[in-house]
C-alpha cells in the first residue's frame, strides 16, 4: 500500500521538475473574513428589497415557489394551504430553536401532523432508525435557511443538531422559511462566510455537510426530458417572513 | 459488464456507430441542445470570460505547489475525523475501497456518479467481492441495468431511447412499465429511495476538494449525491489526486462557470460541501468517512506533456462542441472519457499506446479549447500525443515514413524546390479535379476516409511575382477572383504597406 510520505514525496518530486507553464494565482481570500461578512449584512440591511426581488426571480426561474408571511406566526397558514392543495399532512421540521419559533401546535391546530425532529442525537440505534423511517415516511419537511443567494435563487442549509439532512431532502415537498438576515447577493459573498465558518474553531452542535439548495432535484437523463424530484423533493417552497425572525 | 470490445479498431468503432441512425439523432439532439444551454448561461453572464481565467490560473497555481495543497488537505480531513487513503494503481484504489467494505460488514452500496470509480472498475470489484453496488444516478443506474458504460461525461444515458429505458426496468422489475420519462423516473424514485435507506456504504467521487478545510464538493442534480454522504453509516469519496483548490474562495470561482458549462443552469440544484463523518451531536451522517486519493497516471503528468489535462472539471462541454465526438458518440472512444478530453486523459492513465487511433479522431478545429471552461489547449497536446506516438514508434511504419518524408523535404529548401515538379508528375494518375481521391498500397489508409488535395499547378510562391503586379497580365488574380492586397492580410499593424524588392519573399 502506498503511505502518504511516498504519495507526496512523488508529487513533490514531479512539482520540482517543473515553473509551471502558464500565468498562476489564486483567488484573493478577504485577510479579515469577520469584518467583511459584516460590511455584506450592513449593506444588505439597506439593500435587501433589491435581493429579495433578484432572489424571487431567481428562484421561480429554478421552479421554486416563492411565499411571503408577515411574521413567524403566520408561517403555519402558508404551510396549510400548502399542504391542504397537495392534500397531504404528514410534516417533519427542525427543532423549534433551529426553526426560530415553535410552530407544532399551531400547525397541527390546522390539521397537519408535524413532529420536530430532536434537539440532538438520539441515544441508540433504534431510536434513529425509528425516527428515520419518520422522515423517510413524511410528505413535507420544513426547516430553515442560513443564506439564501440572490444571483442564484440558492438557499443554503448548515446541517447540525436539530437541524438533520434528511429534512430538506427525504420528503416530496421541501418548505424553507427565512427572513432578510439570510440574504446575500452572491455566490462570492457565499464563499467569504463559507470562509468564515470552517475559519473559526470548532462550534457545538454544527454539523458536517452543508447544502446548496436551488430548486427542486431534477434530471433530464431520460431522452433529455426535464423531470422533476428523483431523488430529492419534488417541489421547494421559500417563505419569506417580513419581520426579523430572531429579532 | 460489458466494455466497449477494444480487439475492434477505433476505425470500425467509429464506423458502425455512424451506422447506427438512432445513435446519430440522439447524439445531433443531445450536443446541439447542450451547445444552446451553455451559450445561453454564459450570454447573461459577462463576468463570464474573467472568471474563466481565474479558474485557469487557480488550477495552474494548485499544480505549482500541489505537493502542499494535498499535504495540507490530508491534515485538515484528518483533523475533522476522516480518513485519507493513497492509490497509485487501480487496483491499489479498489483495494482500499474493498478492505473499507469487508472491515465494515458492507453488503450494499449506493453510489453518486463518479468518473473516477468508473476509472477503476469499481463496481466488478464490488460484485466479485460480494457487496452490490447500486449506480443511483438515474443515467448511470439506466445503463447499469443494460451493463454498458457512460456514453457522456454528464449524460451518460443520452444513446438510450425511453422504450429501451422501459424495456431495461421492466426486466429488472418483473413487470410491463410505460415509456414515459416521469413515469419511470418516478419509478427509479421508488426503487432506488429504498436502496438509499437500506444501504451501508455511500460511494461518491468529488468534483473538488477545499485543502483548507477539508471540504469534498458534490455536484449533482438528483440529489443522490446528499443521500449517499448522509443515509449509509460508511462514506468512502474516491477522487483524482488533481481535484484539490486551496481555499472555499477559489471553491466560489469555479462554482461559477461549472455548471454554466456543463447543463446551462446557473448553478446545479445540489451542491454539498462534506467535512468529513457525522459530528457530535448530529442525527445522520456517516460514522466512517474516507477519502481516497488516486494517482493513477496523473502524478507524472504534473511535469510531463498532459499537464494542462490536469485542470479539466469534467464538464462535457467539449464533447458536445466537437464534430469527432457529435458523429460517433462516447462507446467508440472505448474507454472511460470520451469526447477531445478523453483521448488526453486516456493517453494519462492508460499511455500513448492506447491512443495510438485515439489520438488523430480529432479534426484540431479548437471547437474543444473555445468551449473548455477553464480554457485547456486540447488541439496542442493531440498534436504533441501524436507526436509521441510517431517517436515512440507505436504509429504504423507508413505514418512514420510519411511524417520522416515531410520532415526532410520540408527542412531542406533545395529539396522542397524540386519535390514539388515531381509530386506533379507523380499525382498525375490519381490527381482528379485538384483532389487525389485514393493512393496506392499502404498509404491508401490516408485517403480512405478522405481527399488528398493535389499539388497546385502553381504554387504560391512561383506565382508570386506576378502577384506583386496584378493589373499587368490578365488572369493573374487569386482563386476568389480578388486581387491580393496584402493590407488586408494585417489590417490592424499600422504599418506602411512594405515596398515590393527584389528579396524572395519567403526567404
Amino acid at each position: 500500500m502506498t503511505t502518504r510520505a511516498e504519495f507526496l514525496s512523488r508529487i513533490r518530486t514531479e512539482v520540482g521538475k517543473t515553473p509551471g507553464l502558464f500565468p498562476a494565482g489564486t483567488a484573493q481570500r478577504p485577510s479579515d473574513l469577520r469584518a467583511v461578512t459584516e460590511t455584506i449584512k450592513r449593506e444588505l440591511a439597506e439593500r435587501w428589497p433589491h435581493a429579495l426581488e433578484r432572489f424571487q426571480l431567481e428562484f421561480e426561474r429554478v421552479a421554486g415557489v416563492f411565499h411571503r408571511a408577515a411574521s413567524l406566526v403566520a408561517v403555519p397558514q402558508v404551510v396549510a394551504g400548502i399542504a391542504r392543495e397537495r392534500a397531504v399532512r404528514r410534516l417533519v421540521a427542525w427543532h423549534a430553536r433551529e426553526l426560530g419559533g415553535d410552530l407544532l401546535d399551531s400547525l397541527a391546530a390546522r390539521g397537519l401532523e408535524p413532529f420536530a425532529m430532536p434537539p440532538g442525537d438520539l441515544d441508540s440505534a433504534a431510536e434513529r432508525a425509528e425516527l428515520r423511517r419518520r422522515v423517510a415516511d413524511a410528505e413535507l419537511g420544513l426547516t430553515g435557511v442560513d443564506l439564501a443567494i440572490a444571483e442564484t435563487g440558492t438557499l443554503v442549509l448548515r446541517s447540525g443538531a436539530g437541524r438533520p439532512r434528511s429534512t430538506s431532502l427525504l420528503p416530496a415537498c421541501h418548505i424553507a422559511v427565512f427572513d432578510r438576515t439570510a440574504l446575500i447577493e452572491s455566490l462570492g459573498q457565499a464563499g467569504v462566510f463559507l470562509e468564515l465558518w470552517n475559519r473559526g474553531a470548532h462550534e457545538d452542535g454544527v454539523g458536517a455537510v452543508t447544502s446548496f439548495i436551488t430548486g427542486p432535484s431534477r434530471t433530464a437523463d431520460i431522452e433529455l426530458t426535464l423531470t422533476r424530484g428523483v431523488h430529492g423533493p419534488k417541489e421547494v417552497h421559500a417563505i419569506f417572513v417580513d419581520q426579523v425572525i430572531r429579532g | 459488464m460489458s466494455d466497449t470490445d477494444l480487439s475492434v479498431p477505433f476505425r470500425q468503432r467509429a464506423g458502425s456507430a455512424l451506422g447506427d441512425k438512432h445513435l446519430q439523432e440522439a447524439l445531433t439532439i443531445a450536443t446541439t441542445k447542450f451547445i444552446g444551454l451553455r451559450r445561453e448561461a454564459f450570454g447573461e453572464f459577462p463576468e463570464g470570460e474573467r472568471l474563466r481565467d481565474m479558474a485557469r490560473e487557480i488550477k495552474e497555481a494548485t499544480l505549482q505547489h500541489l505537493d502542499r495543497y494535498v499535504d495540507q488537505l490530508i491534515d485538515s480531513v484528518e483533523r475533522l475525523g476522516g480518513h485519507v487513503h493513497y492509490a497509485t494503481t487501480p487496483e491499489e484504489a479498489r483495494r482500499v475501497v474493498l478492505d473499507i467494505a469487508a472491515r465494515t460488514g458492507a453488503r450494499l452500496a449506493v453510489k453518486s456518479k463518479s468518473m473516477a470509480s468508473e476509472e477503476i472498475h469499481l463496481n466488478e470489484a464490488l460484485e466479485a467481492a460480494g457487496v452490490i453496488p447500486i449506480e443511483t444516478d438515474l443515467g448511470e443506474y439506466i445503463i447499469q441495468l443494460a451493463h454498458e458504460r457512460p456514453s457522456h461525461i454528464i449524460a451518460p444515458a443520452i444513446h438510450k431511447t425511453k422504450g429501451q429505458v422501459a424495456d431495461l426496468f421492466a426486466k429488472e422489475l418483473g413487470r410491463q412499465v410505460a415509456a414515459d420519462p416521469e413515469e419511470l423516473t418516478r419509478i427509479a424514485r421508488v426503487e432506488l429511495r429504498q436502496k438509499f435507506l437500506d444501504a451501508d456504504l455511500g460511494i461518491t467521487g468529488a468534483n473538488f476538494a477545499v485543502a483548507d478545510s477539508g471540504t469534498v464538493v458534490l455536484v449533482t442534480n438528483e440529489g443522490n449525491g446528499r443521500m449517499v454522504t448522509s443515509l449509509p453509516r460508511v462514506h468512502v469519496a474516491v477522487m483524482g489526486v488533481e481535484k484539490v483548490v486551496p481555499s472555499m474562495t477559489d471553491l466560489m470561482v469555479f462554482l461559477q462557470i461549472l455548471a454554466k458549462s456543463a447543463t446551462g443552469q446557473k448553478l446545479s440544484v445540489y451542491t454539498t460541501l462534506v467535512r468529513g463523518p457525522r459530528r457530535a451531536g448530529e442525527l445522520e451522517g456517516p460514522d466512517e468517512f474516507h477519502l481516497v486519493l488516486l494517482d493513477n497516471g496523473r502524478i507524472r503528468q504534473i511535469a510531463g506533456p498532459l499537464r494542462e489535462a490536469l485542470y479539466c472539471l469534467r464538464c462535457g462541454a467539449c464533447l458536445n462542441v466537437c464534430p469527432v465526438y457529435r458523429q460517433i458518440g462516447g462507446h467508440a472512444y472505448g474507454y472511460t472519457y470520451p469526447g477531445p478530453i478523453g483521448i488526453l486523459l486516456t493517453a494519462m492513465l492508460e499511455g500513448p499506446g492506447s491512443v495510438k487511433d485515439l489520438a488523430h479522431a480529432s479534426s484540431l478545429c479548437g471547437a474543444c479549447a473555445d468551449a473548455c471552461p477553464v480554457r485547456i489547449d486540447i488541439p496542442r497536446m493531440l498534436v504533441e500525443l501524436r507526436r509521441e506516438v510517431d517517436e515512440a514508434r507505436i504509429a504504423s511504419w507508413t505514418e512514420r515514413l510519411a511524417y520522416r518524408l515531410m520532415e526532410t523535404i520540408l527542412a531542406s529548401p533545395t529539396l522542397y524546390r524540386w519535390s514539388k515538379p515531381l509530386a506533379r508528375l507523380l499525382q498525375r494518375p490519381f490527381a482528379r479535379d485538384g483532389r487525389i481521391r485514393s493512393v496506392p498500397l499502404a498509404f491508401g489508409e490516408w485517403t480512405r476516409t478522405r481527399d488528398l488535395p493535389a499539388v497546385a499547378r502553381q504554387t504560391f510562391q512561383e506565382r508570386w511575382p506576378e502577384l506583386q503586379n496584378p493589373t499587368a497580365t490578365p488572369g493573374s488574380s487569386t482563386a476568389t477572383g480578388e486581387p491580393c492586397d496584402r493590407s488586408r492580410l494585417a489590417p490592424e499593424s499600422g504599418h506602411p504597406r512594405p515596398k515590393p524588392d527584389s528579396r524572395h519573399p519567403l526567404q
